[in-house]
């Protein structure tokens, strides 16, 4: 079949595609990211681009000549913008439990001098070193597979006997990796990996000291398939498209592992271990499961823990002798990624009654101590990550992430980068919503006050919304808005997350004030005003000081157990202590959720500090 | 007193070995908690633990059963105090008083009639349970002859309302083999009546005048080692008796009271069909496992047994429409088609908005076994497949002279697979059904 080229500007990369390819398509071919919140129906309308002088949708539109094609702003999800933020948190549990890890990487290097084969001494080369590597690890028999065999000899003989082994510790199998000439146990590295359905988050880790050198965010490119996990389920079932999403994310993964391994000059052969925690579906499409079972009744995945597997099978592109360590989870709607966490802020080793509070598309809540533990999942919906909402958007450059409103209605907002304002993210909505309520510009039940005469306040024609940044001041050419839809999707999202906590508190006979501390986990960026989260009624009202936020903890998790075997052989006993919760079964989580929809409660009792 | 899922999680053996069929011990506990599963299925309690856990999960209101096979009546063993809070699990059973004043050919006529109280509502069959003979006559005989009369003229169950301990003796004999209850109206002659019932294991009612009297008559038959028990109250006005029901079954479920965790027997005392019907259902209502009523009329029994089905509906299981086309309003073979789910409260806010807008249009439910649109989407049952078989299965193309059908906002991503499976030009309507009287009548 025919081929043309095609040419993306801005990004100024080309891609040559058969004839009849849509430039969607294309476009991911060629790492350029365009948003498509719709899978590439041609319904969501997000797609723009523009080919000569015609604005066209990149789905709906097949190449049939070369090509070249300007992607506007609009139309670009800016990974670029977030890649340089760390998400690395330097105070708090996380760093507190990592300072006391005792240093010991799922993978490590031994280093073995051995003596030289004689008609005496007649044992195989294999042995020799299998030997060697047993009596200094103290383990059981160590295995390895035959195309480490089938060179061995000549590289034993080539390093006199003195070879690196590289040896990987996994729940009960101990694997030689591979066999280096000569002494290379100065050089060992890792890839800790958070696979979100709207984020990929990794870091390249020195295993030897255990040091970050890197970490690299980018939007999971599945993304261009659907922005939720069902519509990308449905379009796994296409032919091939299982195929598509796990190509999507691997693409993500190995643009993070090259950018970093360059950046930090880190050699990919010396890179022997990755660690990957996500949710079920992430996992099952990484690994081209069938997910079709996720999202039928009664919504059973076909595994919950993989492995163990090496990077060649996963497609990991790390050293492809290397292995590749999936966290495990406990059903469809608690995953790997809530393990990592649970790992991360150590909730399962404390007496103490915590919950772990994972804010993403799904709320997942995790109640419990060391004893034992409960987990659930709330839909929330994304507009916490600032999906979904009439000017929202992700936590990247440009979008207003605190707020404050004056009493004459003046707005004054804060921006990551301190960049003109393009939209707003998930803390922002949370931040705008309060002073909203604070200066009685919405009313409890998230309905705008129509009686302020102000030009902040007008009617839209479907509904009344609010003017947060007038078009002058806005990078995003309009105004940037709040709607009363905004807020009503708002107001779902933060009901299902609270009505989930109370709903789990309500099955295990808890009091919210029983629990001692609040871990607070996910997609905002680096920023969550928790005074404000309570005021509009996200989380209970309770004493601020059992509140922790720890960021992404699905990649500290995940980086804990890159280094520490504890930590790794924990995850299967974390797993299996906790009970899954299915809210959907549960007659009161409806009841908790009708009553949650309103600034903040319907029951004021349960927010004395904001009534006050 | 009951113990918390929690509780019963930490007299278990904390291994999560699965040998129980759950995911883990503390998932086990709750399902214990909730009486979903007994405790043997755990193979490796402790006998200690068993023995706390057996005394803790004793149900709260003890499960009572008058008759015997198919037929029989199941009572007690509620948990909760509103539906909501999870279900109910048994029906208040509905029985007629038949007294033996009545004429032979009385009786005849009333136990054809009741035979013939037999109804079906959304797709169940709903009936009666019981019919109680009361010996209004005190004479032996008479009581005798209507007992076996009603015996062999009916399969509904049996109770037998007596002053004279030897005249129940005497019945007793005559059906005992259905099980029937047994209802003591002089508390003067309780030890007699307490031992018949343990003689022939039957269960027991007393005629109370009030609480502290039923607390005493519990306390007394449970020493002589008769379990099977209803709590009567005889006295006081109708809100008196509904307030002492609803104090007898609060105080076995929220303070475990053990005294008064039996079913209660409740009879109708109003002298009007209305309130006499008003009185019922607020039984039914609150906390009767039996009512015994006076009425015997189709127009009486019908909204009696509507009410108890109503109350006593599983709320965790989604209420359905048929998957049909509805007609809203003098439709033309020019009128909009909605499509949506057969969930009801889905289906019923639809048409509500559609009678709202004044625009006659036909909806067409869909089968999506009772759930709303968008979850039905996701979990793969609202499909452009199904849509594309209700339109086929319903005929609608013989209906409307278009071919055009409208819908909901949150499914628009089925639209172009719809217009290729059905051949129907498809238009997206609102996401929400508040907007739909506006789509209406804006849209052509």
């Amino acid at each position: 079949m025919k081929e043309f080229k095609v040419h993306f500007k801005p990004h100024n990369k080309s891609v040559k595609v058969p004839k009849g390819t849509d430039v969607l398509t294309a476009a991911i071919k060629a790492g350029v990211v365009i948003s498509a919140a719709c899978g590439g129906d041609g319904l969501c309308g997000k797609c723009k681009v523009s080919i000569g002088r015609t604005t066209v949708l990149a789905c709906q539109t097949l190449v049939e000549s070369d090509l070249s094609v300007e992607v506007p702003k609009s139309s670009i999800e800016s990974h670029e913008a977030k890649k340089h933020e760390s998400e690395d948190f330097t105070k708090g549990v996380i760093s507190e439990r990592e300072k006391a890890l005792e240093l010991s990487p799922i993978v490590r290097k031994v280093y073995v001098e051995l003596s030289e084969p004689t008609q005496e001494d007649n044992t195989d080369d294999l042995e020799r070193i299998l030997r060697a590597v047993e009596a200094r690890i103290a383990r059981a028999r160590i295995s390895t597979r035959l195309s480490n065999i089938k060179h061995l000899s000549e590289h034993m003989r080539d390093s006199a006997y003195k070879v690196t082994a590289v040896i990987s510790c996994e729940e009960d199998s101990v694997e030689m990796l591979a066999v280096e000439p000569g002494d290379t146990t100065g050089r060992l590295y890792g890839f800790a990996f958070d696979i979100g359905t709207t984020t990929v988050a990794g870091q390249l880790i020195d295993l030897n000291s255990g040091r970050i050198l890197g970490t690299r965010i980018a939007f999971n490119r599945q993304s261009a398939y659907g922005a939720d996990i069902i519509t990308r389920i449905i379009y796994a079932s296409n032919p091939k498209g299982i195929e598509t999403l796990s190509a999507a994310v691997l693409a993500n993964i190995a643009d993070i592992i090259d950018d970093l391994s360059d950046s930090c000059r880190v050699n990919l052969s010396f890179i022997y271990a990755a660690v990957l925690a996500g949710n079920m579906t992430m996992m099952h499409l990484l690994l081209k499961i069938d997910p079709s079972n996720i999202r039928k009744a009664p919504y059973i995945p076909a595994a919950t823990r993989f492995g163990p597997m090496n990077a060649r099978e996963s497609g990991v592109n790390i050293n492809q002798k290397g292995a590749a360590f999936f966290l495990p989870g406990v059903s469809t709607y608690v995953g790997g990624d809530i393990i990592a966490g649970l790992l991360a802020c150590g909730l399962p080793d404390k007496p103490e009654l915590a919950l772990l509070i994972d804010i993403g598309t799904n709320g997942e809540i995790v109640l419990g101590n060391s004893e034992w533990m409960m987990g659930a999942a709330a839909s929330a919906g994304p507009a916490f990550e600032g999906s979904g909402l009439t000017c929202g958007m992700k936590a990247v450059k440009g979008a207003i992430q605190k707020a404050e409103i004056g009493p004459d209605l003046r707005t004054k907002v804060e921006t990551v980068w301190q960049e003109a304002p393009r939209g707003i993210c998930g803390s922002g909505y949370i931040d705008v919503l309060c002073q909203l309520l604070k200066r009685r510009i919405i009313q409890k039940d998230g309905k705008i006050n129509r009686s302020i005469k102000s030009d902040r306040v007008r009617n839209n024609g479907v509904n009344f919304e609010f003017v947060l940044v007038p078009k002058n001041e806005s990078a995003a050419g309009k105004d940037i808005v709040i709607t009363e839809d905004d807020i009503e999707n708002i107001k779902r999202s933060k009901g299902a997350i609270y009505s989930a906590i109370m709903s789990l508190l309500n099955k295990v006979g808890k009091d919210i004030s029983d629990i001692k501390k609040i871990y607070i986990a996910g997609g905002f960026g680096n920023y969550l005003n928790i005074e404000n989260s309570i005021h509009i009624g996200l989380l209970p009202d309770i004493d601020r000081a059992v509140y922790e936020f720890i960021g992404n903890s699905s990649l500290a998790g995940a980086r804990m157990v890159l280094l520490s075997r504890d930590l790794a052989a924990r995850a299967e006993a974390v797993r299996k202590n906790v009970t899954y919760l299915d809210l959907s079964g549960e007659s009161n989580y409806m009841d908790e959720y009708v009553a949650s929809l309103f600034f903040p409660h319907t029951d004021m009792g349960r927010f004395p500090s904001v009534q006050s | 007193m009951a113990l918390s899922g929690l509780d019963i999680y930490k007299l278990l053996p904390k291994t999560n070995c699965k040998d129980c069929g759950f995911a883990t011990c503390l998932a086990f506990a709750m399902a214990l908690n909730q009486k979903k599963v007994s405790l043997d299925k755990c193979p490796h309690v402790t006998a200690e633990a068993k023995a706390a856990l057996e005394s803790a999960s004793q149900p709260p209101i003890k499960p009572v059963t008058i008759g015997t096979g198919a037929r029989s009546l199941e009572m007690g063993n509620e948990t909760v105090m509103y539906r909501h809070e999870q279900k109910f699990y048994h029906p208040t059973g509905i029985g007629f008083l038949i007294e033996d004043t009545e004429s032979d050919m009385a009786v005849t006529d009333a136990i054809a009639n009741i035979n013939a109280l037999k109804f079906e509502r959304v797709g169940q069959a709903i009936s009666a349970d019981l019919v109680c003979i009361k010996n209004s006559s005190a004479d032996s005989a008479i009581f005798l002859n209507h007992v076996k009369k009603i015996l062999s003229s009916t399969a509904l169950n049996l109770a037998l309302s007596v002053r004279d301990p030897k005249t129940a003796s005497d019945a007793v004999k005559v059906c005992k083999e259905k099980r029937p209850l047994l209802i003591c109206e002089d508390p003067g002659a309780l030890d007699a009546f307490i031992n018949i019932a343990k003689g022939n294991g039957l269960p027991l009612a007393l005629a109370c005048h009030d609480i502290d009297e039923a607390v005493r008559f519990i306390d007394k038959a449970k020493k002589s080692g008769v379990e099977d028990l209803l709590i009567n109250i005889t006295s006081g006005r109708v809100s008196d008796r509904i307030q002492a029901y609803t104090f007898i079954r609060r105080m076995a479920l929220k303070k475990g009271v053990r005294a008064l965790g039996y079913p209660i027997l409740a009879f109708t005392a109003s002298g009007t069909p209305d309130m006499e019907l008003a009185e019922a259902v607020s039984y039914v209502d609150k906390y009767a496992a039996l009512v015994i009523v006076k009425n015997r009329t189709k127009e009486f029994i019908l909204p009696l047994l509507v009410t108890r089905q109503d109350i006593y509906q599983d709320p965790q299981k989604p209420v359905q429409v048929d998957p049909k086309i509805y007609e809203i309003g003098k439709v033309t073979a020019d009128s909009p088609v909605l499509v949506t789910t057969n969930f009801s409260i889905t289906y019923f806010t639809v048409a509500g908005e559609v009678e709202s807008s004044k625009v006659p249009s036909y909806i067409l439910a869909c089968d999506a076994e009772g759930m709303s649109v968008l979850t039905a989407w996701a979990a793969d049952k609202f499909t452009a497949k199904t849509i594309s078989e209700t339109l086929t299965r319903t005929g609608l193309a013989e209906k409307v002279k278009h071919k055009k059908v409208i819908i909901p906002g949150y499914v628009s991503v089925l639209s172009g697979e719809l217009e290729d499976m059905s051949g129907w030009k498809v238009a997206v309507g609102p996401k929400e059904a508040s907007g739909i009287p506006n789509y209406l009548r804006n849209v052509k």
